[in-house]
């Protein structure tokens, strides 16, 4: 369960991850002094919010050894559809939130529904799901559409005594992922899933429905994340969501939870998804062109699963 | 015991019913497409077809390999970009740099290729989600080097020539898709690497064992699909003219749709390039026809998807029932 020792000493027990961000961050300090005001670091936590959001729910799947390339759409069908909803229906910001989350619940569960019906691999699965709902966000629109509501854009850009009010949402969605995966019967039994799918089967323990959960949060975690984006935006951008889905796979990968599973770290998550946010902002204020940026990222993907390497990942245990 | 013959029957038909369903799919599919619209039933409609699905053929040809190792490149949409960038660079509106650029696109696709084969076969990384990766680097390479606007010209002729229909009707690009396809079945079927490929997708662990070179296969297999993918991005220009800064963009889900459409799932060791050929045809048939019907562009998307998913659900059926039965 745990990736090191109870009595190991508090350093040791850091993800990994944590090393490279204060590194990371005492680079910033000394190279940019932009970097170091507080607006700054607010602003690297506001802007964190959504991808801390998507990997935690990413987490859930990944956990179990599988795999959810569908959630990037998924962001961006939710961002479309609330904003156009929010516009449509000014009065009724809570019902339309409320049948948001309920629509990407309903479409992880899809998922893992038919990956339990049709016995197909998450990942073609998922991954045909992307270009379905990448066709429904162009069928919706093919431009930015509608408008924020200010409570939603207040979720995402608000500041509670200078603190981002996304901060408590990823606070609180964190714990709840902290409870359910590393302190709950389900989490033992989804991490058992991701370590030996076969064994867990003949233990007993039910995995479609273990698959079904997993899928639903991550749908939900979507969701969520769909509306931090609209909020952020105020307004429905089609393409908001491209990429997305390796972000958050990289995110989880970074905080020591390997691909195929059977392990998981949300605090390490958290600290990954901070060091990406903080090397965007410095790519950023180091003025990095755009798109030598691009190639940044492509390489941090592949320098992220060349390190969770089974070899490597057996000595690090 | 009455049940042993017919459960062979069953065996040895399952596997014949996995490679011709696609064919079945396609004759069908060109029926009921000539039902709703005569014009499916005229040559010069369907060459234009044909010739439309060429870049998508071709970049497909190559991917069928690394599909059959149980492997998958999603770098082929970028490395079309980058191909179809690179030989306009190259040309620069110079006759005598045609075959310069040509071959200049073709090298670096299979470089890109090979660099994918590299890091899969000795980083033991998903091919999934490292060839993602791969797609975003290649893509910000080719902004960076393009600077986000459209650069280059091709030579004189090559539009011309590619562009062209010997006698007037075959178009030049049918042939190149033809020729390509002809090499890839060449190379599965008749060369040690294409045995060794449906070998190591079939079960990588017992071709180890029996002292095939995986390694060397798998990066063989990898460059012959960015080098397919370079030359579908040369199919491409021909078509477009211009070079634009992202012409592939999203290629990557066409071809993986036509090539698990024509049988080669991401099982690995089944399938082949003759079914890939069938795959593109009815992938571009239907999307056509989606077209015919008054869908709007963006349904495609979500017929792509539905095909990548229903076509892989039906052939890995197929699979479990025939490999069932032997197994009984």
């Amino acid at each position: 369960m745990r990736p090191f020792a109870a009595g190991a000493p508090a350093y040791q027990r850091l993800p990994r991850i944590y090393w490279a961000l204060i590194a990371l961050v005492l680079a910033g300090t000394i190279a940019a002094p932009q970097f170091r005001t507080a607006s700054n670091i607010a602003n690297i936590l506001e802007q964190s919010g959504t991808l801390a959001v998507l990997a935690i729910g990413q987490a859930f799947v990944i956990a179990g050894g599988m795999i959810d390339l569908s959630v990037g759409q998924l962001v961006g069908l939710i961002t479309v559809l609330s904003c156009m909803l929010f516009e449509a229906y000014p009065s009724m910001t809570l019902p339309v939130v409320a049948g948001c989350l309920g629509l990407a619940a309903l479409v992880g569960l899809l998922n893992g529904e038919l990956i339990n019906r049709l016995r197909m691999s998450p990942l073609i699965l998922t991954f045909g799901m992307l270009s379905v709902l990448q066709g429904c966000i162009f069928m919706l629109t093919d431009r930015s559409i509608g408008q924020a509501a200010p409570s939603v854009a207040f979720l995402s850009n608000g500041r509670l005594a200078g603190i981002p009010v996304s901060l408590f949402l990823v606070a609180a969605v964190a714990i709840v992922a902290y409870y359910a995966l590393q302190r709950s019967v389900f989490g033992w039994h989804l991490l058992a899933m991701g370590n030996s799918a076969d064994s867990s089967r003949k233990a007993g323990l039910n995995l479609a429905a273990l698959t079904r959960i997993a899928f639903l949060v991550s749908g939900l975690c979507a969701g969520v994340a769909g509306l931090l984006v609209a909020g952020r935006l105020g307004t429905g951008f089609p393409n908001a969501g491209n990429g997305l889905e390796l972000d958050a796979i990289v995110a989880v990968v970074l905080g020591g939870t390997p691909l195929k599973g059977g392990r998981v770290s949300v605090v390490g998550i958290l600290g990954a998804v901070l060091f990406l946010g903080v090397l965007n902002n410095l790519l950023n204020l180091l003025q990095v062109p755009a798109f030598t940026q691009i190639v940044v990222k492509g390489a941090i993907v592949i320098l992220a699963i060349l390190a969770d390497r089974p070899g490597r990942l057996a000595q690090a245990a | 015991m009455s049940a042993a013959p017919s459960s062979h029957q069953a065996a040895l038909r399952l596997p014949s019913l996995d490679r011709a369903a696609v064919w079945i799919v396609l004759v069908v599919l060109l029926l009921l497409a000539g039902l709703a619209s005569d014009a499916f039933f005229k040559l010069n409609y369907l060459t234009n077809l044909v010739r439309q699905a060429a870049p998508i053929g071709i970049a497909a040809v190559g991917v069928t390999f690394v599909m059959l190792l149980r492997g998958v490149d999603l770098s082929v949409g970028a490395v079309v970009s980058m191909s179809a960038v690179v030989c306009a660079i190259v040309m620069d509106g110079k006759p005598g740099n045609l075959w310069l650029g040509i071959a200049a696109a073709a090298a670096c696709g299979a470089a890109i290729g090979a660099a994918n084969g590299l890091l899969i076969a000795f980083g033991k990384v998903s091919a999934f989600i490292l060839t993602l990766g791969m797609s975003i680097v290649v893509y910000g390479l080719v902004q960076m080097g393009t600077g986000g606007t459209a650069r280059g010209i091709v030579s004189p002729g090559f539009r011309e020539v590619l562009n062209g229909r010997i006698g007037g009707v075959l178009p030049v690009l049918v042939i190149c898709l033809l020729v390509a396809v002809a090499i890839g079945i060449f190379l599965q079927s008749r060369t040690r690497f294409g045995r060794s490929v449906y070998l190591i997708g079939a079960n990588p662990e017992a071709a180890r064992l029996a002292g095939l070179p995986v390694n060397r296969i798998t990066v063989i297999a990898y460059a012959v699909s960015g080098f397919f993918a370079g030359l579908g991005g040369l199919a491409l220009l021909a078509r477009t003219g211009v070079s634009g800064t992202n012409p592939g963009a999203g290629m990557e889900f066409d071809v993986l749709a036509a090539v698990v459409l024509g049988g080669t799932t991401f099982a690995g060791g089944r399938g082949g390039v003759g079914g890939t050929f069938a795959g593109v045809l009815v992938l571009f048939i239907a999307l056509n026809l989606a077209n015919v019907a008054g869908l709007p562009f963006a349904a495609q998307l979500t017929i792509k998807g539905l095909i990548i998913i229903a076509a892989s659900a039906a052939h890995s059926w197929i699979g479990r029932r025939a490999s069932g039965r032997t197994q009984q």
